[in-house]
């Protein structure tokens, strides 16, 4: 029993980081019919970023500052007018093969230009470990839980609280309605791009302590985001969320409990019986045709 | 003819990709009446409103609307300018809670401070959204969601609504109930531009009718003459029917 709630515990901190990263892929997919197959080395990035201030010399908390705010401008910004803007005009297609070959110069570019072999990645917290009722918990794992569920509650007030948000939610339902409406959808369309250029970046702060900084790690990042946005609904913020959780939780229990060999066939067998029997996602909503 | 005109088209050519619908469309809507625009499947009804509202870009030609013209303005300038648009279908954020799609509707309001006093007003002329004010859009009825987007239209207190086929969907009671709404706001001033599938019904209770066909004008005149015009059934017949078979 005590192990299980170690593994649910850091279960639910990769399912949180997992989520981070599948709520950006869904809400840039909404507002901008974007789907970035480099979503993945996004998260792989600003880890880089992060390690080439410090060795500029920045302490860790400025490092981490830099490679957020180099993260909202390269992977929100210049992707947008850079890749997004003049692709799109050309249909989703192009778009997204033009993203699958961001991926791949991501993905060299951190290994020619940085390393090829994993860098250590400072952890926010030191590798102590709780014991609570005879429980062990890594404060590690605790503090990735709480920064990740803080940055998606913080998303969610934005999104729901607030007018911007809303605004936003609007864009993402029906992007003409919203013009209709008076609603500047192109700035909307940023904003859920520079968001996402912040999620990815604390997603990376928070899983390069465990994972290592490598150039390979956006692999299967981006394969965990895509299926966990699937398995939630692909038009649902609260979707990814809960996709993200499943994978995580998933992962862990499953690779203990079942088989360790496997633990990379559970969530696409999930994915399997998602698509199955409600193929618009646990949480999804079926999408109207409209002529 | 023109001295009370509130929108004017000038030999308008507009459509999607190759294709082009509007063909050189000229016509001249006046203030504070209600006018519907009828014509067969594929006329450009639709296209003439995303055209007018600037969702589709003009090719040539020019509209006016109010003294101003508003060629290739975007669709937030026509808010701006005092025109309104009510797409076909349903048109809330259906995620979204009654309050909130009425607040989406004065984002073009240029002093935001009157937004929740016009809430409000508006509040107090639907009860039923004040009702429904916290649940979401998507378990509004068909003709609920209908008044929704008439009242968010209304936020902005609008000098012309431009409203495609509002009765489609609904039921006779409330398709009678948007009608009253659209003669009330007539009599306030508001000047109405509908498209109506339910030609006869619709000319009945406007003031003037629009014949389009092919994209260019066939008939201008008052509605009650368009009723009685010999030619309108033949339009029907001969341009209606063969194209709504081509198509099935």
């Amino acid at each position: 029993m005590a192990s299980f709630f170690q593994l649910l515990v850091s279960g639910l901190a990769t399912g949180a980081i997992y989520a981070l990263i599948a709520v950006g892929f869904t809400l840039v997919w909404q507002t901008s019919q974007t789907i970035n197959f480099a979503q993945g080395e996004f998260v792989m990035l600003p880890a880089f970023f992060i390690l080439a201030a410090m060795n500029a010399g920045a302490p860790f908390w400025l490092a981490c500052l830099i490679g957020i705010v180099l993260s909202v401008v390269i992977l929100g910004l210049l992707f947008k007018f850079i890749i997004v803007d003049p692709m799109l005009k050309y249909g989703v297609l192009p778009l997204v093969i033009s993203t699958i070959a961001l991926s791949l110069f991501l993905k060299e570019g951190a290994k020619d230009f940085y390393s090829s072999q994993a860098q250590p990645f400072p952890s926010l917290v030191p590798a102590t470990d709780f014991h609570v009722f005879g429980i062990v918990v890594s404060l590690q794992s605790l503090v990735v839980l709480a920064a990740a569920t803080a940055t998606v509650v913080a998303l969610h007030v934005l999104l729901t609280k607030t007018r911007l948000g809303r605004s936003m939610q609007a864009t993402a339902q029906n992007p003409t309605l919203a013009r209709i409406l008076g609603i500047d959808v192109n700035r909307m369309v940023l904003y859920t791009f520079l968001i996402n250029g912040a999620l990815v970046a604390i997603a990376s702060i928070l899983i390069s302590p465990i994972y290592l900084a490598k150039f390979t790690n956006g692999e299967t990042l981006g394969i965990a985001a895509f299926l966990a946005a699937i398995i939630g609904g692909f038009n649902q913020v609260r979707g990814a969320i809960l996709g993200g959780v499943i994978l995580g939780v998933l992962d862990n229990l499953s690779a203990a409990y079942i088989s360790a060999q496997y633990r990379g066939a559970f969530p696409l067998i999930i994915l399997i019986v998602v698509i199955l029997f409600r193929p618009q996602g646990l949480l999804g909503r079926i999408e109207e045709r409209t002529v | 003819m023109s001295a009370d005109a509130i929108l004017t088209l000038d030999s308008v050519f507009a459509g999607y990709g190759k294709m082009t619908i509007l063909n050189g469309t000229t016509a001249s809507i006046r203030r504070a009446a209600i006018t519907t625009v009828i014509g067969p499947n594929g006329a450009g009804k639709s296209t003439m409103f995303k055209t007018v509202f600037g969702l589709l870009p003009v090719r040539s030609g020019s509209i006016a609307f109010d003294g101003k013209t508003v060629t290739n303005f975007t669709p937030r300038q026509m808010l701006d300018a005092g025109a309104i648009y009510i797409p076909q279908g349903r048109n809330v954020f259906p995620e979204l809670s009654v309050r909130h799609n009425l607040e989406l509707g004065g984002v073009a309001l240029p002093l935001q401070d009157v937004l929740p006093q016009r809430i409000d007003a508006i509040m107090e002329r639907f009860p039923m959204l004040r009702e429904k004010a916290n649940a979401q859009a998507s378990t509004l009825s068909g003709g609920q969601q209908k008044l929704l987007e008439v009242a968010r239209g209304l936020l902005l207190d609008p000098k012309l609504i431009l409203i495609d086929e509002p009765s489609i969907g609904l039921s006779p009671l409330m398709v009678q109930e948007v009608f009253t709404i659209l003669k009330d706001l007539r009599d306030k001033g508001v000047t109405i531009l509908l498209i109506e599938q339910n030609a006869k019904q619709a000319l009945q209770m406007s003031d003037y009718g629009l014949v389009l066909e092919q994209g260019q004008t066939r008939i201008e005149n008052a509605a009650s003459a368009i009723l009685a015009d010999p030619r309108i059934a033949q339009l029907f017949l001969g341009g209606g029917l063969p194209q709504t078979a081509g198509a099935a």
